[in-house]
């Protein structure tokens, strides 16, 4: 009896093998956590040395302040930049969130004449790299300002335009394939019950994809805040420009020491795409359809 | 509420593929018909063309005085039990059956009213908050039937309703849809691929083949008058027992038929009824024998010698009120594309056939001391024989 007891739950036994067993899963978690979290402490750090140089900056700052912010608040067009890019990212990723699901609930439910060509040529537009139309996205907007000064240059509604455009293909394909694992027989008990097509979409099945919504909503958001490369070249003006373009600006130049500057803004940044996930989290959940039919 | 009539309705696929063929079939009001067929036969699409779901490639379909060829589904005043009950999984139960009167701006009041009739019908009272993934399956079921009853429509389509539920709940449930049925005298068109579905809730029953309607009528008429061997092999549980003789002249207007060794005569009153038999006096005839239409020889002392088959007993179950038998007898098996659909859908084309002769069920009295291996002889009623013809399997009558 002893014995057995004994045997059954002296750590002692097992000591020797912790390392093999549990420790090393530890220890690649240690480094992992390492990697992702040391970009954002130095981030951090720098944003609140106020010596604000990238050679000065430590990963523990040694006085820390919040000069930079101030700094950053009093010199430059933080707030308009900031004010810019949510209205662009908020806009660009609730009206392609709205038009690809228009798109995917067409190609997912009806069966029309250019269907497969549609969803092909979707596909292929997909692949082509975005960033060697900017050229010939260039031109066009040139000849657009000319007409159209509203949606032209150093405006947000042109931006958002080449942003929907980018996403819709991608958010369409991703879409029509939520779309489809929604039964049939939803719509066609809907359609018996007389609901029309639009009834349809928005009182049956948006609800039942809403974590698809999510998904393509965020990362919308996201590429829109984080795009660089269309917005440098489509917004020059001071007042126009997204957090993006504005922060690349401090640093761009080569003698500059407004590293701390920088990083203020960076942190500041990072804080509405953190806010939105922590929002759309519990949205992008599955077995929301769980229920319907029998599974 | 209103009669349901389809007159040459056909429905061909893109791909070529004609599922329903010149369908022809009234529905009076408030009957309950049941489409019934295995796999593929059609029945769905049939009932799908009269939900409007599925386009009418030629033909007439009317509900009420109504053609309603073109309406859409909400327009033809119908309601639908989907095999999959496709409730909507985000609306609790009371807006899945409300859905139907919100869409059609029905006042909050009186739809409150019908939701809670039809709840208090369905004994679904304590569930109208709960969302159809807190409910079981029966309770799916019936909000289904809820949300169907609740519009009061012209017409009740319901496919294979029952086909998701354990076997005891579908027996139960089965009871309770033919009940509702009748309570509310809705023109209903089931659709089901279970025979006993068929045979227990319909007033009348249609059964489908590869898309062609094979017979109408009341469950009752088509199990004893079945028009044809697929008819006979689909209707009644276990299937009816068929095997190929050949029929004799006995005496001078009398008939009988070899039946492998076997010789039965038939009594006189068979050869009244068909007249037709005696065009196949000296060739082969498929005969159809119902498992209740034999018994034990041994329980029926008196039963004359030329109405017995000499049995080779293979399996037994006894049922407490049967017992039913299975047995090999020495005839010809018969073999159309009906037996090999019909093996098909029972799932007896898998099974392994190291048998000779013919396979019958017969049920018999409990008394009887039948054991498995047993050499025993089946006496058969001569009387309710059925005859079809062995190439095209239409029965054998006038």
């Amino acid at each position: 009896m002893a014995d057995r007891k004994s045997s059954a739950v002296y750590l002692g036994s097992a000591r020797g093998s912790w390392l093999r067993q549990v420790g090393w899963r530890h220890l690649i978690g240690v480094v992992a956590l390492f990697f992702a979290l040391f970009p954002v402490v130095f981030v951090l750090s720098a944003a609140l040395n106020p010596l604000g140089t990238l050679s000065s900056t430590e990963l523990i700052p040694t006085g820390a302040s919040l000069e930079n912010f101030r700094r950053l608040f009093a010199e430059t067009r933080f707030a308009t930049w900031f004010g810019n890019t949510l209205l662009i990212g908020m806009t660009a990723a609730i009206s392609s969130m709205f038009i690809s699901a228009c798109a995917a609930f067409a190609f997912s439910r009806y069966r029309f004449i250019g269907r497969r060509a549609g969803l092909m040529s979707l596909l292929l537009v997909q692949m082509f790299p975005q960033n060697l139309a900017v050229v010939a996205l260039y031109l066009m907007f040139t000849s657009i300002t000319d007409y159209y000064p509203a949606v032209g240059f150093n405006t947000p509604w042109g931006l958002i335009l080449l942003y929907l455009g980018a996403a819709l293909s991608v958010n369409t394909w991703l879409m029509k394939g939520f779309f489809d694992t929604i039964p049939r027989e939803l719509d066609e008990s809907a359609k018996v019950d007389g609901a029309t097509h639009s009834q349809i979409f928005f009182g049956i099945i948006l609800p039942l994809v809403v974590p698809i919504l999510a998904v393509t909503g965020l990362i919308g958001f996201i590429t829109a805040v984080n795009e660089f490369i269309l917005a440098n070249v489509f917004l020059t003006d001071s007042g126009s420009k997204t957090l993006a373009v504005g922060l690349y600006g401090l640093v761009a130049g080569e003698r500059n020491n407004n590293f701390g500057i920088f990083c203020a803004g960076s942190v500041l940044t990072a804080i509405p795409t953190v806010a939105l996930f922590q929002y759309l989290q519990r949205y992008i959940v599955g077995g929301l359809t769980a229920g319907a039919v029998k599974g | 509420m209103a009669e349901v009539v389809l007159e040459k309705i056909n429905k061909t696929y893109e791909n070529g593929f004609h599922a329903v063929i010149d369908l022809d079939l009234e529905i009076a009001d408030g009957e309950f018909l049941v489409l019934v067929g295995p796999s593929g036969c059609g029945k769905t699409t049939a009932l799908r063309m009269v939900a409007g779901l599925e386009d009418i490639s030629s033909g007439t379909m009317r509900i009420g005085s109504r053609v309603v060829n073109t309406l859409s589904p909400k327009d033809r005043d119908i309601a639908m039990v989907f095999q999959s009950y496709a409730l909507y999984p985000h609306m609790s139960v009371a807006d899945n059956i409300a859905y139907g009167l919100k869409i059609r701006k029905m006042s909050k009041e009186e739809i409150q009213r019908r939701v809670k009739r039809a709840a208090d019908m369905l004994e679904l009272g304590p569930l109208l908050d709960r969302k159809p993934k807190q409910l079981s399956g029966g309770q799916r079921q019936r909000v289904a039937m809820g949300r169907a009853i609740v519009r009061q429509p012209q017409v009740f389509l319901m496919d294979e309703p029952l086909s998701n539920l354990d076997a005891k709940l579908r027996v139960q449930m089965r009871a309770e849809i033919a009940q509702l049925q009748r309570d509310l005298a809705v023109t209903t068109v089931y659709v089901t691929h279970d025979q006993i579905e068929a045979m227990t809730m319909g007033d009348r029953v249609a059964v489908m083949k590869a898309g062609l309607l094979q017979q109408v009528g009341q469950p009752q008429y088509i199990y004893d008058n079945p028009d044809n061997l697929f008819v006979a092999g689909f209707i009644g549980s276990p299937p009816m027992n068929m095997a190929l003789a050949v029929l004799e002249r006995e005496g001078a207007d009398g008939l009988a038929v070899l039946v492998g060794s076997a010789r039965l005569v038939l009594a006189a009153s068979v050869a009244v009824a068909r007249p037709g038999l005696a065009a196949y006096i000296g060739r082969d005839v498929a005969i159809g024998v119902r498992s209740e239409d034999m018994e034990d020889a041994r329980l029926v002392p008196g039963a004359p010698a030329d109405a017995r088959l000499r049995a080779q007993v293979n399996l037994t179950e006894a049922l407490g009120s049967e017992i039913v038998v299975h047995f090999e007898i020495d005839a010809r098996r018969v073999v159309t594309e009906d037996t090999r659909l019909l093996e098909k859908h029972t799932g007896a084309a898998e099974a392994v056939h190291h048998d000779t002769g013919t396979r019958f069920v017969a049920s018999f009295a409990p008394r009887s001391p039948v054991k498995p291996r047993d050499q025993i002889e089946v006496v058969v009623d001569t009387e309710r024989l059925h005859f079809f013809d062995p190439k095209t399997g239409v029965a054998i009558r006038g």
